[in-house]
C-alpha cells in the first residue's frame, strides 16, 4: 500500500469535518443532505484504508453497505424535500417553524 | 444453519410484506370504515400472533450469518418486549384519523417494518448489522412521522427527524470506522477482547463515543436530543406513542450490547456517560416544566429518562445491566399508559393540551385514573414500576460508589413530580369552563386501560419475577466478553 494509513486518517478527518460544516452551516435543506452524504463518505474512506491496512475485508463490504444505505437516505430524504418544496415553496429550513 | 432462532424476524418480515402488498392491491377507497376496519383487525391479529412467536423462541440461542445476528437470552427478552410494544401501539390504532384512509396500508407496513428492524437491532452482533438494521427502522419512521394529514405539522417534524437523524448516523458511521481501524475487527465479540487494552488511545475513545452518538439520538440523550419535541408534537399521536416506547426499547438495548462488550475499563467513557446523563436529566426536566402541549411535556420527560437509564448503563456491572433491562420494561408500560390516555382524548387526532384535560377525572374516571398511575410512575413514586425500576438503577450506583450522581438523579425526580403533579392537578382538580360531554371509551379500550394499570401497579409490589428475568437476560452481557 502506498500511502501511510495516517495520511487516510487525516482525509477522512478533514472531509468529515467539512461535510460537518456544509450540513450545520448551510440554510438549504438540498445543501445539508449533500454535506450528510459527505460525512457517510469520509467514512467509506476510512473502512476501505483500514480493510487495506488490516488485510480484511469486512471494510470492504462495509462500504459498498454505505453505498446502498446513502442511496435510500437520498430517496428517503429528497422524498420529504421535495414534499415540502411543494407545500412551502422553498428549500429555506427557517420557513419551518409551526413547532414550539 | 438453523434458521427457526431467527423466527420472530421471519415472522415480521413476512406481515410486512403482506402489508406491502396489500398497498399494491388495495383500492383507494374513501373514507368508509368497513375497509379501515380490516386493516385494523388484520394488523391486531398479527400483532399478537407476533408476540406468540417470540414468546416460543425466547429460549432460543445462536448464531446466524456468519455470527453477525447472535440470538440469546438478552434479544430474546427485548424481541419479546418490542412485539409487545407493536401489539399495544397497533391497538390504539382504531381510529387513527389523522392518516389518509389509503395510506393506512402502509403506515402499517411501516410499523411492521420498523419493528423488524428493532428486533434485528438487539441481535445484532456485528458493526455492519448494528449500522443496517438502525438505518432501516429510522427510515421507516421518518416517513411515519411525515405521513401526518396536518401538512405543516407532520411534514416539518419529518424534516427536522430525518436531518437530525441522518446526521447522527453519519457521526455513528465515521465512529464504527474509527473503532473497525483500531481493533481490527468488526465483531463485537472480539472487540470486547482487544478494546479493553486500547482505551489510551484517542482513536478508540472518539470512536466509541462516535458511535454511541447514533444511539444516543435513538434515546433522544443530550447532545442528539433536540428532534424529540418538535417530532412527538408534530407526529401523529400513535406514531409519537412507537417512538417513545418500542424505539427506545432498542436504544437502550443497544446501548447496553455496545457499551458491555467495547467499553469495559474505560474511565473516560463512564465520565462522558456520567455528563451525558447529568446533562440529559436536568434539562429534560427543567424544560418539560414550561411545556403546554402534553407531547411535548412527554417528549422532555423521555430525554429526563434516557438519563436515568445512563445511569444504570454507566454502572458496568451485572446489577447495572439488569436494572436498566427492568426499567425497559417500565419505561414501555409507562409511556405506553401516558400515550394511551392521549390518544383516547383525541379521537380526531390534534395535539393534546394540558388545559383540556380539566375535568377528565369526571369525563372518564378510568382514563384519569390511568393517566395519574402513569405519571406517578413516571415520576417514581413507591408502589409503581417506575419506583422499583429507579431504586434498582440507584442501588447499582451506590453500591459502585456514584453517590453523587445518585443525589443529583434524586433532585431530578423531585424536579420531575413537580410537572407530573401540574398535569395531575388539571386532571383531578380544574374544572373546565364549560362542562364537557362525557369521554365514550369503547369497552376494549377499558379493558386495555385496566390492564395497563394492573401490571404497573401490580408489578411495582411484586416485581421479583421480572426482576429475575431481568437478571437472567443480563448475563450473556457479562459471559463470554
Amino acid at each position: 500500500m502506498i500511502a501511510p494509513f495516517r495520511d487516510i486518517l487525516l482525509l477522512a478527518a478533514t472531509l468529515f469535518a467539512l461535510g460537518a460544516f456544509c450540513a450545520v452551516v448551510r440554510r438549504n435543506l438540498i445543501m445539508i443532505v449533500l454535506g450528510i452524504e459527505i460525512m457517510l463518505n469520509a467514512a467509506a474512506i476510512v473502512f476501505v484504508g483500514a480493510s487495506l491496512h488490516l488485510n480484511n475485508l469486512d471494510g470492504q463490504t462495509f462500504v459498498l453497505f454505505i453505498l446502498a444505505v446513502a442511496a435510500t437516505e437520498v430517496s428517503v430524504g429528497l422524498a420529504i424535500i421535495v414534499y415540502a418544496f411543494r407545500r412551502t415553496g422553498s428549500f429555506d429550513p427557517r420557513h419551518f417553524n409551526l413547532l414550539r | 444453519m438453523n434458521w427457526m432462532i431467527a423466527g420472530p424476524e421471519i415472522f415480521y418480515f413476512a406481515a410486512s410484506l403482506w402489508f406491502l402488498l396489500l398497498t399494491f392491491t388495495a383500492q383507494p377507497k374513501p373514507a368508509q370504515n368497513g375497509g379501515r376496519r380490516r386493516e385494523y383487525l388484520t394488523a391486531i391479529f398479527l400483532a399478537s400472533l407476533g408476540i406468540l412467536v417470540c414468546l416460543a423462541s425466547v429460549h432460543a440461542q445462536g448464531w446466524l450469518f456468519t455470527r453477525g445476528f447472535s440470538v440469546d437470552f438478552f434479544s430474546q427478552v427485548f424481541k419479546t418486549l418490542l412485539s409487545l410494544g407493536l401489539f399495544l401501539i397497533v391497538c390504539i390504532c382504531g381510529q387513527i384519523n389523522d392518516i389518509e384512509d389509503r395510506r393506512h396500508n402502509e403506515f402499517y407496513f411501516l410499523l411492521f417494518t420498523c419493528t423488524l428492524a428493532l428486533m434485528l437491532l438487539v441481535s445484532a452482533d456485528h458493526l455492519l448489522s448494528i449500522y443496517v438494521s438502525l438505518e432501516l427502522s429510522s427510515y421507516s419512521l421518518y416517513i411515519l412521522v411525515a405521513l401526518r394529514k396536518k401538512r405543516g405539522q407532520g411534514l416539518e417534524a419529518g424534516i427536522k427527524y430525518f436531518l437530525i437523524g441522518s446526521f447522527a448516523s453519519a457521526v455513528m458511521l465515521f465512529g464504527m470506522a474509527l473503532l473497525y481501524s483500531s481493533a481490527g475487527t468488526a465483531y463485537l465479540p472480539e472487540m470486547a477482547k482487544v478494546l479493553p487494552g486500547m482505551m489510551a488511545s484517542p482513536a478508540v475513545v472518539t470512536g466509541l463515543l462516535f458511535t454511541l452518538g447514533g444511539f444516543f439520538f435513538k434515546l433522544a440523550v443530550f447532545p442528539f436530543h433536540f428532534w424529540a419535541p418538535d417530532t412527538y408534537q408534530g407526529a401523529s399521536n400513535q406514531v409519537a406513542a412507537y417512538i417513545a416506547t418500542a424505539s427506545k426499547v432498542a436504544g437502550i438495548a443497544i446501548i447496553l450490547r455496545v457499551v458491555a462488550s467495547a467499553g469495559q475499563g474505560s474511565t473516560y467513557l463512564v465520565h462522558v456517560l456520567v455528563i451525558l446523563s447529568v446533562v440529559s436529566m436536568t434539562l429534560g426536566n427543567l424544560a418539560a416544566m414550561v411545556q403546554k402541549d402534553m407531547k411535548r411535556l412527554l417528549a422532555f420527560s423521555t430525554v429526563a429518562h434516557s438519563g436515568y437509564v445512563l445511569i444504570g448503563i454507566l454502572v458496568l456491572d451485572a446489577a447495572g445491566y439488569s436494572a436498566t433491562i427492568f426499567y425497559a420494561l417500565a419505561l414501555l408500560a409507562m409511556k405506553f399508559t401516558a400515550f394511551m390516555v392521549v390518544v383516547e382524548l383525541t379521537p380526531d387526532g390534534r395535539n393534546l393540551q394540558i388545559e383540556e384535560l380539566a375535568g377528565l377525572h369526571r369525563r372518564s374516571p378510568l382514563m384519569a385514573l390511568a393517566l395519574l398511575v402513569a405519571l406517578f410512575s413516571l415520576a417514581g413514586i413507591p408502589p409503581t414500576i417506575g419506583f422499583t425500576g429507579k431504586f434498582l438503577i440507584f442501588t447499582a450506583a451506590i453500591q459502585k460508589g456514584y453517590v453523587a450522581l445518585v443525589i443529583i438523579a434524586m433532585v431530578n425526580v423531585v424536579i420531575s413530580l413537580y410537572y407530573y403533579l401540574l398535569v395531575i392537578k388539571a386532571a383531578y382538580l380544574l374544572e373546565p369552563a364549560e362542562a364537557l360531554p362525557p369521554l365514550v371509551v369503547s369497552f376494549p379500550k377499558k379493558l386495555l386501560a385496566g390492564l395497563s394499570i394492573a401490571v404497573i401497579v401490580v408489578a411495582g409490589f411484586f416485581p421479583w419475577w421480572l426482576i429475575q428475568i431481568a437478571q437472567a437476560a443480563a448475563q450473556p452481557l457479562m459471559l463470554g466478553r
